[in-house]
């Protein structure tokens, strides 16, 4: 079990958890995955230091009025490897939370042991809209996201409570405060990829609706130099909730490579 | 008390489609029927002066069928031109909406300088689904509201050219010209639903609260944390702060309106607010206060409304001539709502301005112990 920490980042209160032994490893959820320590998380602390902070406004970390913009996000976990003592992390982040990272790494790939982006959003890309999830019903949300529509439980909301009601809706805030429009992209991102250093593995779900292999999966593995791309066949946009252990086991494996320790 | 008329130029149609709003697809509009309707019911809007109406009343929004005025500045301009002493009141203009929110400085300055003074300017946050169709991000609803109603505010009242640098706006020289006639500024109103956060900042600054489709019993909630709000800035609200619009359907008996009520007035809510949930609720549109509150006593989808609910909870107002008064009585002496807006819906145009003829002669009249009061002098700004 993972133990949750309260933490102050540069006077932004953010809650963690932890969990597990071997190098840090930092992983960036996406929308709706904040607090969710699943079996992908398990699996991944078995070979690393797990740190899994919640976004600010989402989870238990209560929202921050000065995040304006991704790139403050991206700042945010800088100051939190700096408030941790982490010179070098490998980084994790999937969709929203893989959007991040990339902003991450194209400011301090000299960070980052490694780069995994899963099923990443964050750039435009020629010839794909994003739908629009936040004109969805949940029900059009989940045939959205999942390939498998049960691993969505695994979301599910524990109740229809006000306080759950207003905690989604203080998420979705969150969301949309760095990502109305443009809808889930940077336009400067796609640029700067070309800045990013670090080994980077890109993880894609074979079936993602939201942001599909082609063209957006092979558009990252274009414009990052080197990066290698797993596909996961069986999964949609979230691989890690769908095909948790073959995504921490590639994962596992594509860092060992980088550790030297493999 | 003082009767408004208020057109939300809808486009009655019946559909399947779970949405009337922002993806209703306007394969369903027909221009012709269109060009109709526009003329329809811009005669209403102008016959509506000639029978005694105080003011007329426009207002925006944006994709769907329930209104299909994108641009109350463009009915206000037809209707500057075909009335002379009607108030119109400009019940958009959505601020937030707008990129270069001087630009309605503008516009509603010609307005009032065209009119001769007769131009009311609303200031809106435009309702949730208008931030699926124009793209604005809704978390800066509330922000770019204040700092737009800021800006043309300034722009009225201060002699250009002035600097503005805000959060959303910025411009090095703010110097619209024309001014507006009225002094300082035309009378702002702020339509809305009844968000503390909005009650607060109109009863502040004096600018009327006008609650749209609201029950009853909200009205006369919303319309004390007004009054309320208006004792805490240091004075009392005055009558004509307090604006509320119902629908009307006045026949010669009252079952004959009841079932006029039943079919039109209900087509607004049943038809007209369809909205695919998501629509009504964009994230950071409303505070989580505000949130919490709604969530706590959810009311009821507009498209779930029953006839029989709207009628008892007082959505609607129907009837005869006289059952009219006694239910209008309630908002003259109760609510002591100063300025009622509201619109008729008769089954055609012709019946429709029969409608509007029978309650100019026989409702309107028991009203009128304030004829010789201007409801817009020190109030609005």
């Amino acid at each position: 079990m993972p133990t949750a920490r309260e933490l102050v980042v540069r006077g932004t209160p953010v809650q963690m958890l932890q969990d597990g032994s071997g190098p840090p490893l930092l992983f960036l959820h996406g929308a709706g995955g904040a607090g969710r320590w699943l079996a992908f998380q398990e699996r991944l602390a078995k070979d690393f230091s797990v740190y899994f902070p919640s976004h600010p406004g989402h989870g238990g970390s209560p929202a921050a009025e000065w995040i304006e913009h991704i790139s403050d996000l991206a700042f945010h976990y800088l100051d939190l490897l700096d408030r941790l003592g982490l010179e070098r992390v490998h980084l994790v982040g999937a969709s929203f939370g893989g959007w991040i990272a990339a902003e991450v790494a194209t400011m301090a790939s000299q960070r980052l042991e490694s780069l995994v982006l899963i099923d990443p959003v964050g750039i435009r890309v020629d010839g794909w809209i994003y739908p629009f999830l936040f004109g969805m019903d949940i029900p059009e949300i989940v045939t959205t996201i999942f390939q498998n529509p049960k691993a969505a439980l695994a979301l599910a909301p524990p109740d229809q409570s006000v306080d759950t009601l207003a905690l989604q809706y203080r998420q979705g805030t969150a969301l949309a405060r760095v990502s109305w429009n443009p809808y889930l992209y940077n336009p400067l991102l796609r640029r700067r990829l070309g800045r990013i250093g670090a080994p980077t593995l890109l993880c894609w779900g074979a079936h993602d609706r939201l942001a599909p292999l082609a063209p957006c999966g092979e558009t990252w593995a274009r414009e990052i130099l080197g990066a290698r791309l797993r596909v996961f066949a069986e999964s949609g946009h979230v691989p890690h909730l769908e095909e948790p252990d073959a995504v921490a086991e590639a994962i596992g494996e594509f860092c060992r490579l980088r550790e030297g320790i493999g | 008390m003082k009767f408004y008329y208020f057109h939300l130029m809808p486009y009655h149609m019946e559909h399947d489609a779970p949405s009337s709003w922002v993806t209703l697809s306007n394969r369903h509009y027909d221009p012709a029927t269109g060009h109709t309707l526009y003329n329809q019911y811009l005669d209403q809007l102008e016959q509506a002066e000639r029978l005694g109406w105080d003011g007329l009343c426009v207002n925006e929004h944006h994709q769907n069928c329930y209104g299909t005025m994108p641009s109350p500045n463009v009915m206000a301009a037809m209707l500057v031109r075909r009335t002379t002493k009607a108030k119109i009141a400009i019940l958009g203009n959505g601020l937030p909406l707008r990129e270069n929110p001087l630009r309605i400085a503008e516009e509603i300055a010609m307005l009032d300088v065209a009119s001769g003074g007769r131009v009311i300017s609303g200031f809106v946050r435009g309702i949730s689904a208008e931030y699926f169709s124009t793209g604005i991000n809704p978390t800066h609803s509330r922000d770019r509201f204040y700092e737009a109603a800021e800006l043309i505010l300034r722009a009225w009242t201060e002699e250009g050219p002035f600097p503005f640098d805000g959060r959303f706006y910025r411009y090095h020289y703010v110097n619209p010209w024309p001014r507006p006639l009225q002094k300082p500024h035309p009378p702002v109103w702020c339509p809305s639903q009844g968000s503390s956060e909005t009650v607060e900042w109109a009863a502040k600054r004096r600018f009327p609260y006008l609650m749209v489709f609201t029950p009853i019993k909200r009205i006369a909630q919303i319309y004390g944390e007004y009054r309320e709000a208006c004792e805490k800035n240091g004075y009392k609200a005055s009558r004509y702060q307090l604006t509320v619009n119902v629908p009307i359907v006045v026949a010669e008996n009252d079952a004959k309106a009841r079932e006029l009520a039943r079919k039109h007035v209900m087509w607004v809510f049943n038809v007209g607010l369809r909205m695919h949930p998501p629509f009504w609720r964009p994230p950071g549109y409303m505070t989580e206060a505000s949130l919490r509150r709604l969530l706590t006593s959810p009311p009821k989808l507009p498209s779930e409304l029953e006839f029989e609910e709207a009628d008892r909870e007082g959505y609607l107002i129907y009837g005869s001539p006289a059952t009219v008064r006694d239910k209008l009585r309630v908002f003259a002496d109760e609510l002591k709502a100063g300025i009622l807006c509201s619109g008729m819906t008769g089954p055609s145009h012709e019946q429709t301005l029969e409608m509007m003829q029978l309650f100019a002669e026989e409702v309107m009249p028991h009203f009128r112990e304030d004829a010789n009061v201007d409801e817009t002098a020190g109030v609005g700004r």
